[in-house]
């Protein structure tokens, strides 16, 4: 008790510091699993809502580009023989592909 | 004589449904003449559209039906009368109706618990089918979009972590609160709604269901309805048609589920889409069974005080609509694409609203 108050005494802005770093290891912790996958939303909203503006909704190539642009940098690679999109984007990578006419596009696995 | 009296009487009954218009592969149309209302409408609506910074009222496609008859119809951008358009949250307002149909056939009671047609609800014995239609499971799921997206759990079962089996993944939430009491809008809620459909009508046939129960009899044609990985319809999100289509479901809803001759939805089936959920929680929407209305539980008006209180609808992600309103005789079908919170549902329908009036309206 007296040591760790004279430790607290002696270095208040370690002590600080390792507070704040404690608590972030907790709060990432917590959240493991949506920072794990979070990367992957913007390569996968890219490549599906894409390929759905394009062989669902029949719109030309220019216009689908503009539709799905976020605020986050993203690549975007058009197959026309197998209508396959794949999209990157925070460092993931991501494929949607044209299923039927019925059916529309679906994200291809993995799953993140 | 008695024969010409027969005859007589039966065209006394037959005269108002032939008076009764109903779209067969076409619409009919009989545009509304131009007036100073119709301006102010269109002026709304359709505003000089940025592309670049993507600002302010983006309307793709505005439709308004009179009493089955097209009386305005325009598009702009890319889209035409024939794009098959993103509904986005349309869709469970869409999938009410697919399974009102499957209520008519007897598949499932509202009090059925949702267990009996998906199993992996029987982590959740006591939720039944008419929580699901009310948005209130109980489950603690997080409808944010993009403003939350680390937090959200629709953009996880659309993009991440639920794209596989959506349904289950909304199973998996934990629970916030007894099921049936608190609305809370929930795309999961929706999503399992598609997924308990296969449980009722089996298999084989959930594949076409959509189709052979509601979009053929309707004369919908081109519809796209897209599903997760294994096969369940993303009835939250995903269904796309045409304007005119989206129309003969609004069309059929105002008729109170009556297309031509044929009582397609229960009557029972269409007052649970429209009579309000009576939340324990204040709710700012005035929630119905997957539509959203204009009155609320309590009886004090909804959110658009402009509209008549019978008025309800569809909305989607964006500025989708699709708007009823019975005692006007009218259906409004708006695609838009709009990236900011500028559009306003009560200005467009009273815009609406004045510029039918304006032409001597009913």
């Amino acid at each position: 008790m007296s040591l760790r108050k004279g430790f607290i005494r002696r270095r208040p802005f370690s002590s600080v510091t390792l507070l704040i770093l404690l608590l972030l290891l907790a709060v990432i912790w917590t959240w493991r699993l949506p920072l794990q996958v979070f990367p992957s939303i913007i390569s996968a909203y890219t490549a599906k809502e894409y390929c759905s503006c394009r062989y669902v909704m029949n719109n030309p190539v220019d216009y689908c580009q503009r539709y799905v642009k976020q605020w986050l940098p993203s690549t975007l690679t058009e197959s026309l023989s197998d209508k396959r999109i794949t999209a990157t984007g925070m460092g993931r990578e991501s494929s949607a592909q044209w299923q039927g006419a019925r059916q529309g596009c679906q994200l291809l696995p993995p799953v993140p | 004589m008695s024969r010409l009296l027969f005859a007589l009487s039966l065209l006394l009954m037959v005269g108002p449904a032939i008076a009764e218009t109903w779209p067969d592969a076409r619409w009919q149309t009989h545009p509304l003449a131009p007036s100073a209302a119709l301006q102010d409408l269109e002026a709304y609506a359709f505003p000089t559209r940025d592309e670049q910074a993507r600002k302010g009222v983006r309307t793709d496609a505005l439709l308004v039906i009179r009493n089955g008859e097209i009386i305005y119809e325009r598009y702009a951008g890319v889209t035409k009368a024939d794009t098959p358009h993103l509904t986005w949250s349309i869709s469970k307002s869409i999938l009410a109706t697919v399974l009102g149909v499957a209520y008519g056939e007897g598949r499932f009671k509202l009090d059925d618990p949702v267990a009996t047609f998906y199993p992996p609800f029987n982590a959740h014995p006591d939720i039944k089918i008419k929580d699901l239609l009310h948005w209130a499971s109980g489950l603690d799921w997080q409808e944010d979009y993009e403003y939350a997206p680390l937090n959200s759990s629709v953009i996880a079962m659309l993009y991440t972590q639920g794209r596989g089996d959506m349904a289950r993944y909304t199973a998996e939430h934990p629970v916030a609160c007894a099921p049936g009491t608190s609305y809370r809008y929930s795309s999961g809620d929706s999503t399992v709604l598609a997924a308990a459909l296969r449980g009722m009508v089996g298999d084989t046939a959930y594949t076409d269901y959509p189709w052979t129960a509601l979009f053929d009899p309707l004369g919908i044609k081109g519809a796209v309805w897209e599903t997760d990985a294994t096969g369940t319809f993303v009835g939250s999100s995903y269904a796309y048609m045409t304007a005119r289509d989206l129309a003969r479901i609004g069309l059929l809803m105002q008729r109170g589920g009556r297309w031509q001759d044929r009582q397609l939805l229960p009557t029972a089936w269409v007052d649970l889409n429209l009579t309000p959920f009576a939340s324990q929680t204040p709710t700012r929407e005035a929630p119905g069974g997957q539509w959203w209305l204009n009155k609320k539980a309590d009886g004090k008006p909804g959110p658009w005080p402009d509209a008549p209180l019978d008025t309800f609808a569809g909305l989607g992600h964006w500025g989708q609509a699709l708007y009823v309103m019975p005692s006007a005789g009218l259906v409004i079908v708006r695609y838009a694409d709009d990236r900011d919170g500028t559009y306003d549902h009560n200005q467009l329908l009273k815009r609406a609203l004045k510029a039918v009036a304006g032409e001597g309206g009913q």
